[in-house]
């Protein structure tokens, strides 16, 4: 099946391929056996050596909307289902991922948190009280609707107690947040899967989308001293930045935030001016910001955020699952906002606030979550339980037509909402590190060392530097060699030696369990003298033996998606693929990112999986395949 | 829709406090829900911890004032509420107090800790759940779905005669060597069907070709360990918190088994979709 496009592939990537003749190369040289360690190949080396495929952003039915939406998962089952395990689902379906993730960051909203019972779960006596024994009667007899006599035992309780917070260190946010750290602390078994603390800080501002999803380094012990800040306590980041500083201070711990759903925030996201006090953004913003928020969410179900048709005209990939037609607020979207929405085009403004600031406030790494609204963090279109409970697979219309944004006002076009079929089976978040444990997969965060993918785990992993060679791509210390001489995904190149350019060294690998690749891109976005910006998409690896045509452009890699079936073959694209690539057009007093796109071929979008299962009529306005893909965190050029 | 909805203060609170005041409400007519509102110290000092766990510091004058009077705000749009039955056949609010009610009869079983018999007799009963998978350590050399049984066996050919395998057939970015792994987390880098061939396979010689999604893969099993299962002492941590989901688990299915007991449940629908069918 694969093998017309190995040998296509092997003949445009340099790949020598030739069994029998030693020549091609393992990706790390491995280092000398210490039968002690597990699964770690290079146990003399320190560098990250594998990337581990988690989500960052998943609610529970500890989640208010979720819980109102039909949630009944909680984070136990959470967590047990990301472990791989078979949960029920909310509608009662039973459900496991094909593979388990190896972390999990269960996100609830930290708005309206106060899910526990007026019970001080800090007074493990308190149950044995006679209130308690009260509260147990009354969940026994179950009266909470009617007038029985537990019920008035119970109310005369509560009124005994005069002080309905007595016993309890702070809110009824508190013990809700308690169960969750709880939750997390069980399911975390360092090298095995990760339970990172988190919650989603809402903010939302006439329905203009600001969420961030905080994640903790730190265990329950650190992450118990404080409750989520909440957008009833403030909707600006600056002000959580200053809650994350004191959480830090107080406690020793490290958080940082993520950003989500630009797409969503009419502007607000990456605007040019504060949120509140409106000053054009300075030196100080921009290195609290990057200070805070390093990584950026820019995939998910309510549309990618990669960029948009009309700020990458000549981009034929960048018209994907877009959700542009507003915020969850009445204001509809114009094209003035989307500059301050889309990552591509943020990361090309934020080289010219580095000029003019002498630093960069855009400069973030970028994941893909789930933000699923289910507690099960699934990802792959074959598998879509759809964003909140009530959406979860069903022949029942509400799956696509259910209306996500442009619920208001209630009169609004059909051409100005977004519906649940729109919405996309996706992402990931893919962290390279050593170890699966919450400090690793933290630190490799913190340091941009990451990528999103729209769903699958096709592997990727770039280095830039200026010296490396067509033969360093085959070396079989490879990674070695690229942190050596070179930087990883996340990384500043500085001060260009003369005559010398950028070169970016790519390996590519498909999903174990998914679909060949197509193609893998390098996207370059620079700032000229002028002080304009650009940005240039550069094909560097391919399957087949496909040529770029007079318009530079490869050719779409064909489709093998049976619509009917909801089937596809590996017959096209190639299962890996690597690129030595150097920029041909590098000016070194010029600023410049660039980042890798790895395209797969195309494979049945979950609404054809959905036509096939259920019978239901395929949507005419949603594809019926589209290609997975996955976007890495930036290398940075700055000159002297 | 949803999500607006959800950001208002409003409901925020009739979530927060429905537990007790809506059922207050039922039984108390509306004159003795009252029209008095007594902010007594213990409020202020909750809702100045309150506070104070939010944001490290204690509210500023203004601050606890502001506090205050979003209480008052609170209790007043709050009674308001109920005493208009806004509080009935909302579904936020009925899924938010049987949360509650949940959260209880959980929290019923989570204070009985488990002892070592208790666990000893978990584990001796799930044996196949904590038993601790095999480990396998091998090398691979990666060749291409396509390869002819005469590039395999060139390929052999080179390892058996003491040829670098790292540097041998296609550059990927799989391992090329495995130390000790469990085969459960080989399957999730190579694929399922490829842990459990090299399982199989005899040791210490370049078995194969078995086939993966990537292609074909000479593979050379150096060691294996089976499966065991670990004594009590190595999988305490693992048992207890199975044995304590489990209780969980039972503990909220029976407490919705006895109050269901407890109702008379008629369904006059004529056609209600089941679960199953969905």
């Amino acid at each position: 099946m694969q093998k017309q496009s190995w040998y296509r592939m092997a003949a445009l990537t340099s790949v020598v391929l030739l069994a029998g003749s030693p020549q091609a190369l393992a990706q790390d040289a491995p280092g000398p056996t210490n039968k002690k360690i597990a699964y770690s190949p290079y146990p003399a080396k320190t560098f990250p050596n594998r990337v581990y495929f988690g989500d960052t952003h998943l609610h529970t039915s500890y989640s208010a909307d979720a819980g109102m939406a039909g949630a009944i998962v909680g984070p136990e089952e959470a967590y047990r289902f990301a472990r791989g395990e078979e949960v029920k689902s909310n509608s009662g379906l039973r459900v496991k991922l094909q593979r388990p993730l190896d972390f999990l960051v269960v996100a609830d909203h930290a708005e309206n948190l106060g899910l526990a019972p007026m019970i001080a779960e800090s007074d493990p006596g308190l149950l044995k009280s006679e209130w308690g024994k009260k509260v147990h009667d009354l969940a026994k007899t179950g009266t909470i609707e009617g007038q029985g006599a537990a019920f008035n035992m119970w109310i005369a309780a509560m009124q005994e107690l005069k002080d309905p917070f007595k016993g309890q260190e702070a809110t009824m946010a508190q013990p809700a947040w308690k169960r969750i750290t709880a939750a997390a602390e069980k399911y975390n078994e360092p090298g095995r899967f990760t339970a990172i603390i988190g919650f989603e800080w809402t903010s939302g501002p006439n329905g203009d989308n600001l969420h961030r999803n905080v994640l903790f380094r730190d265990g329950k012990d650190k992450a118990d001293q404080i409750i989520p800040l909440s957008y009833y306590d403030t909707g600006d980041p600056e002000e959580l930045w200053k809650w994350m500083a004191a959480y830090e201070q107080k406690t020793g711990g490290r958080m940082l935030a993520i950003p989500h759903n630009g797409n969503l925030s009419n502007g607000l996201m990456f605007d040019d001016v504060t949120l509140t006090t409106k000053k054009p953004l300075d030196r100080d913003y921009a290195e609290r910001r990057m200070r805070w928020e390093p990584i950026y969410e820019t995939t998910q179900p309510k549309g990618d955020g990669e960029t948009h048709p009309a700020l990458s005209r000549n981009d034929e990939f960048a018209n994907f699952e877009r959700w542009d037609k507003g915020s969850f607020g009445p204001v509809l979207k114009t094209p003035d906002m989307l500059p301050r929405e889309y990552t591509r085009e943020t990361f090309k403004r934020g080289l010219a606030y580095e000029a003019k600031l002498g630093v960069n406030p855009f400069k973030f790494g970028l994941v893909g979550s789930t933000d699923m609204h289910t507690g099960l963090a699934t990802t792959t279109e074959d598998n879509f339980f759809g964003k909140v409970a009530v959406l979860e697979p069903t022949a029942d219309p509400i799956r696509f037509d259910e209306v996500i944004v442009g619920r208001v006002p209630a009169d609004r076009a059909r051409s100005n909402q977004h519906l649940a079929r729109e919405t996309s089976a996706s992402g990931l978040a893919a962290v390279w590190a050593r170890d699966n444990t919450r400090e690793a997969l933290w630190d490799a965060m913190a340091r941009k060392e990451v990528y999103a993918t729209t769903g699958t785990r096709l592997q990727v992993r770039v280095f830039g530097g200026f010296d490396f060679t067509a033969q360093d791509m085959e070396r079989s210390d490879f990674a070695e060699q690229g942190y050596r001489r070179g930087v990883p995904m996340g990384g500043d190149l500085k001060a260009a030696p003369a005559g010398k350019a950028p070169t970016m060294l790519i390996r590519a690998m498909r999903d174990a369990d998914g679909a060949n690749l197509d193609r893998v891109q390098v996207i370059k976005g620079w700032l000229d003298a002028a002080g304009k910006t650009h940005e240039k998409i550069y094909d560097v690896a391919w399957s087949g033996s496909r040529k770029p045509g007079k318009d530079g452009k490869l050719p779409a890699v064909g489709n093998t998606v049976n619509v009917k079936e909801a089937s596809y073959t590996n017959a096209i694209g190639a299962p890996y693929l690597t690129a030595h690539w150097k920029d041909p057009a590098f000016d070194a007093k010029q600023r410049a990112f660039y980042y890798v796109r790895v395209l797969e071929i195309p494979t049945p979008r979950w609404t054809t999986f959905d036509a096939k299962i259920f019978g239901v009529k395929l949507p005419t306005d949603v594809p019926a395949s589209i290609q997975e893909r996955a976007y890495t965190s930036p290398i940075w050029y700055t000159p002297k | 829709m949803i999500r607006k909805l959800l950001r208002e203060p409003v409901l925020h609170f009739l979530l927060i406090g429905i537990a007790l005041f809506a059922a207050y409400g039922l039984v108390a007519p509306r004159d003795k829900v009252g029209t008095r509102i007594v902010v007594g110290q213990a409020v202020v000092d909750a809702l100045a911890r309150e506070h104070r766990a939010r944001w490290q510091r204690p509210p500023g004058e203004q601050e606890l004032a502001g506090l205050v009077e979003a209480y008052v705000r609170d209790e007043i749009f709050y009674r308001e509420g109920v005493a208009l039955g806004l509080e009935r056949d909302d579904p936020v609010i009925k899924r938010r107090v049987r949360q509650k009610l949940e959260v209880i009869a959980e929290e019923q079983q989570a204070r009985d800790a488990p002892n070592d018999a208790d666990l000893a007799a978990y584990l001796a009963q799930h044996a196949d759940r904590f038993a601790r998978p095999g480990t396998i350590s091998f090398e691979q050399i990666l060749l291409p779905a396509a390869a002819t049984a005469a590039e395999v066996t060139a390929a052999r050919v080179s390892a058996i005669r003491g040829a670098d395998p790292a540097q041998l057939g296609q550059s990927s970015m799989l391992p090329p060597r495995a130390e000790n792994v469990p085969l459960d987390l080989a399957a999730r880098d190579f694929g399922s069907g490829f842990a459990a061939d090299i399982a199989k396979l005899p040791p210490n010689e370049w078995a194969g070709p078995v086939r993966s999604s990537f292609g074909q893969h000479l593979v050379r099993v150096t060691a294996r360990t089976p499966s065991v299962l670990p004594p009590l002492e190595g999988v305490r941590a693992a048992v207890a918190r199975e044995w304590e989901n489990e209780r969980r688990v039972a503990s909220l299915a029976e407490s919705y088994t006895k109050l269901r007991s407890q109702y008379e449940v008629v369904i006059e629908a004529k056609q209600v979709p089941s679960i199953a069918t969905r």
